[in-house]
């Protein structure tokens, strides 16, 4: 009788335990059905449209965010360098290549909730494509580091894991289905603080 | 031990079950949606700031710390809703959302006449109404058609760097959402 009893708690407890715990963790994945990715990059291009897959939708009711239509833009978020090691908030990496076609793009440095990362200092943890140097084949390299780099930089600070969001705006590529033909840039580890 | 396998197979079988009743059912139930929010926040066709104020959290997830972004929320059971706002900025985009904040609709300025943001929402059935004879006051608006009665539309504003920060201000702070009887 006890072991009967004991069993199917066992059975209830798989069930809701791993059902449910499934459903937190691919919810918290940057992956799962509608991604697109290229390189360290994922773009969800269905997210908050009525063609989402569910998973998608269950994202978007959870975070309570309201995504950019497809006239808007197109956001794409890497959690790993271009090597597949996750990004750390107190190493330095260097973003580097060219861009889709778009407006313009902003690029920002966000946790792993996503919310974006307070700077801390009068220069904002954000950077868009107007005011960023470019090289002679008009691609652009950015620095993202705790300190003061010249040329484009991205500040961070803290530890932890790290995300950057990549957004393009008033871009073809959001409302294209060869999003795989793209190029993003890279994302490399320069180096690490302690 | 052939029951214990017999339960962990029983288990797994649940486990799947629960996966897909929980995902299906986070969206009916999620208390902390962009609705929610906003309606804590202002009545209907109040346009309101999303920004996060010392203290309490942004309404809704910011997308873009380079952006400003203001929204208010309609029923177009009432009638249709027209959107406008002054001035001419860098980059803006309005996005139109269904209850549970699904993208139904979106354009950007270059869709807009002379820059200028005026957009009108309104119902299939009320597009017919207005297109037998146009009232005075849409000549240059843009009409969203949407097969939706209660939703949001949010106006997104670009903050390239912080000396447009006032004309963006201004941007959302004299858009109006008003409810149009005709």
């Amino acid at each position: 009788m006890l072991k009967n009893a004991s069993l199917t708690l066992l059975a209830l407890a798989i069930a809701i335990g791993l059902g449910g715990g499934s459903v937190w963790y691919t919810l918290d994945a940057q992956s799962g059905g509608g991604a697109i990715r290229i390189g360290p990059w994922t773009a969800f291009p269905d997210i908050g449209t009525l063609d989402a897959d569910p998973y998608s939708q269950a994202r978007v009711a959870r975070q309570g965010a309201l995504t950019l239509g497809r006239a808007e833009g197109l956001s794409f978020i890497a959690e790993a360098d271009s090597s597949g090691e996750g990004l750390r908030r107190n190493c330095s990496y260097t973003i580097e290549g060219g861009t889709p076609t778009a407006r313009f793009w902003t690029l920002h440095v966000a946790d792993q909730a996503l919310d974006p990362i307070a700077s801390g200092r009068p220069h904002q943890a954000a950077l868009h494509s107007y005011e960023i140097l470019r090289q002679a084949d008009n691609s652009a390299v950015i620095t993202v580091a705790p300190n003061a780099a010249p040329g484009n930089w991205l500040p961070v600070n803290g530890t932890g894991p790290l995300r950057f969001v990549l957004n393009f705006y008033d871009t073809p590529i959001a409302a294209s289905t060869g999003l795989s033909d793209i190029k993003l840039p890279v994302i490399v580890k320069v180096g690490c603080n302690g | 031990m052939g029951k214990l396998l017999h339960a962990i197979v029983i288990g797994l079988i649940g486990a799947a079950i629960v996966h897909i009743v929980v995902l299906l059912l986070v969206p009916e139930f999620s208390e902390r949606d962009a609705w929610s929010n906003l309606s804590m926040k202002a009545d209907f066709y109040t346009m309101t700031r999303l920004d996060a104020e010392p203290g309490s959290p942004a309404p809704i997830k910011s997308i873009d710390p380079l952006f400003a972004a203001a929204a208010c929320r309609f029923d177009l059971a009432d009638g249709m809703v027209q959107v406008t706002a002054p001035g001419a900025l860098p980059f803006w985009s309005v996005s139109v959302y269904d209850r549970n904040g699904h993208n139904i609709y979106s354009f950007n300025d270059r869709s807009a006449t002379n820059g200028q943001m005026d957009a009108v929402v309104l119902t299939p059935a009320q597009m017919i109404e207005m297109r037998k004879a146009l009232p005075d006051g849409f000549e240059g608006s843009i009409f969203v058609e949407a097969p939706i009665e209660e939703g949001i539309v949010v106006l997104r504003a670009f903050v390239p760097d912080e000396s447009w920060r006032p004309a963006v201000t201004k941007f959302l702070s004299q858009s109006s959402c008003d409810l149009q009887q005709f």
